[in-house]
């Protein structure tokens, strides 16, 4: 990865933490909340491999905090782990297939949102899993509507890489 | 079924494919999976050091300064983006508001006709407590709002789930806020800040569960908790079987002051009206639904109320 991409991938997962808890965070759709922050996270990571996207995922979370004046490192655990772990898929299975990011936008919601559940009861916080559980059908639609663009956007600002060492899939030969 | 025009083809891994090339790829590929474990070993390692710290000292401390800093220097692009989102939230809800405008005009009518008369009884008898607290000498602690200082501010940061009922404000220590200054909007009590950054505050709402405001009913002079109730309400507890509310009346602080239940908020802020009450035969109180008057899932501004005079402690 490029100088620029890193300056570019950074730009974006900042404009997004800050969008994400000042403006998205108030959005309340049937008990869900959108994120675009998780988004883009996973259009990073997909495009530029899992180091990129745990550090993002890092980076992104403790802005998250920070700008929350939160418990620090919270989000930078359940996002670094999804960075990276989106950030295998696209270097593997999911890279080149259409349906990779709505896939992984839908179920990183799920872990990410079962992921904060699991910090917040392990730290002896409130943990409603019953109020977690009734907002999470609601925010991955909400989630996947945001996925397209977030993904256009991302996919024009940061260029697929050239990949084709990396193969690992079963090859036909003859 | 194979079909009669196959031809014979070995499957292979693709791994295989690049067995020809160098043993300096394959290396590489040893080298950039050990630098990606390695990597994400310390930024997970890092984020547990942090969370660590973090959790065992939340207000106070080297990280929570640092972390007071960071949140001065997001806070303007946190206020620009929240300038940029109002009129698309001020124009939703417009629209919104529209559809039972008609009839919450002809409530707010009937209201305003009997809050006007009750108004003027207030005032006499506001102006008779006044004469008598002269006369009497009458010692108490800073009261709501007159010996209050409003640090009106915005709200930058929401609750982004269930996890947490609380919002940050863009006012923190250099305001004179400091911990357990209470918060209230231009309808009603908000909550009351639990961390301090020199320019921005942590408010922690009282639908928390956390959260323990003593009340009263201002009509029948009832006294309870206010608690986190199912949903945006909230619950009056610890009202006695034998005491009786009754459907709209309004509840405000207590103002006292407690060992258990340290009341934090002067007396008189408004908090809810009574939305139902009820009770069971196993029941020790009784439940008493108060709906809030702010609205707590859409702040805009709010104010923190810093004392101006010194609030009394308890021995």
């Amino acid at each position: 990865m490029s100088f620029v991409d890193g300056v570019k991938a950074a730009a974006l997962l900042f404009l997004a933490a800050i969008m994400q808890v000042s403006i998205f965070a108030q959005v309340h759709v049937l008990g869900g909340v959108p994120d675009v922050l998780l988004v883009l996270l996973v259009a990073v990571a997909l495009l530029r491999g899992a180091i990129v996207g745990a550090a993002g995922g890092f980076f992104a979370g403790l802005l998250v905090d920070t700008a929350s004046l939160g418990r620090l490192g919270l989000t930078s655990l359940v996002l670094t782990i999804a960075g990276y772990w989106i950030g295998r898929y696209g270097e593997t299975t999911g890279r080149d297939r259409a349906h990779a990011p709505f896939l992984s936008v839908a179920v990183v919601t799920i872990l990410y949102s079962f992921g904060l559940l699991l910090v917040h009861f392990v730290l002896g916080e409130r943990a409603p899993a019953g109020a977690m559980l009734r907002g999470l059908l609601p925010a991955i639609a909400l989630n996947l509507i945001l996925t397209a663009p977030v993904y256009a956007l991302v996919r024009r600002l940061l260029r697929p890489l050239d990949r084709s060492g990396l193969t690992t899939e079963v090859q036909l030969l003859g | 079924m194979a079909p009669p025009n196959r031809t014979a083809r070995v499957a292979v891994l693709g791994s295989s494919v690049q067995r020809s090339r160098s043993k300096k790829h394959a290396a590489g590929r040893a080298r950039s999976a050990v630098l990606r474990r390695l990597v994400l070993a310390l930024l997970v390692l890092g984020a547990l050091a942090l969370l660590t710290i973090s959790f065992r000292s939340p207000t106070s401390g080297v990280l929570h300064d640092v972390q007071g800093a960071g949140a001065s220097a997001l806070r303007p692009f946190q206020i620009a983006a929240e300038r940029v989102a109002r009129p698309f939230r001020d124009a939703y809800g417009y629209f919104d508001g529209l559809a039972g405008a008609k009839s919450e005009n002809a409530r707010l009518r009937r209201e305003l006709r009997a809050l006007r008369a009750q108004s003027t009884a207030n005032l006499a008898g506001a102006q008779r407590a006044a004469e008598l607290e002269r006369l009497l000498h009458y010692e108490q602690g800073p009261t709501y709002p007159s010996d209050y200082r409003p640090v009106n501010t915005s709200v930058i940061s929401f609750p982004s789930g269930p996890f947490a009922q609380q919002v940050a404000i863009a006012a923190g220590s250099s305001s004179g806020i400091g911990i357990n200054t209470p918060v209230v909007s231009a309808d009603g009590l908000v909550g009351r800040v639990t961390n301090v950054g020199p320019s921005t505050s942590v408010v922690t709402l009282i639908t928390d569960p956390d959260s323990a405001v003593a009340a009263r009913d201002l009509t029948t002079g009832v006294s309870g908790l206010i608690r986190h109730g199912q949903g945006n309400t909230l619950i009056l507890d610890r009202v006695s079987k034998e005491q009786r509310v009754r459907k709209d009346d309004i509840i405000v602080t207590q103002g006292t002051r407690d060992r258990r239940y340290p009341d934090l908020y002067p007396y008189g802020i408004p908090i809810g009206h009574v939305l139902s009450f009820g009770t069971s035969d196993i029941a020790s109180y009784l439940t008493v639904q108060v709906a809030p008057f702010a609205s707590l899932g859409s702040l805009d501004s709010v104010a923190a109320l810093v004392a101006t005079k010194p609030t009394p402690k308890l021995p």
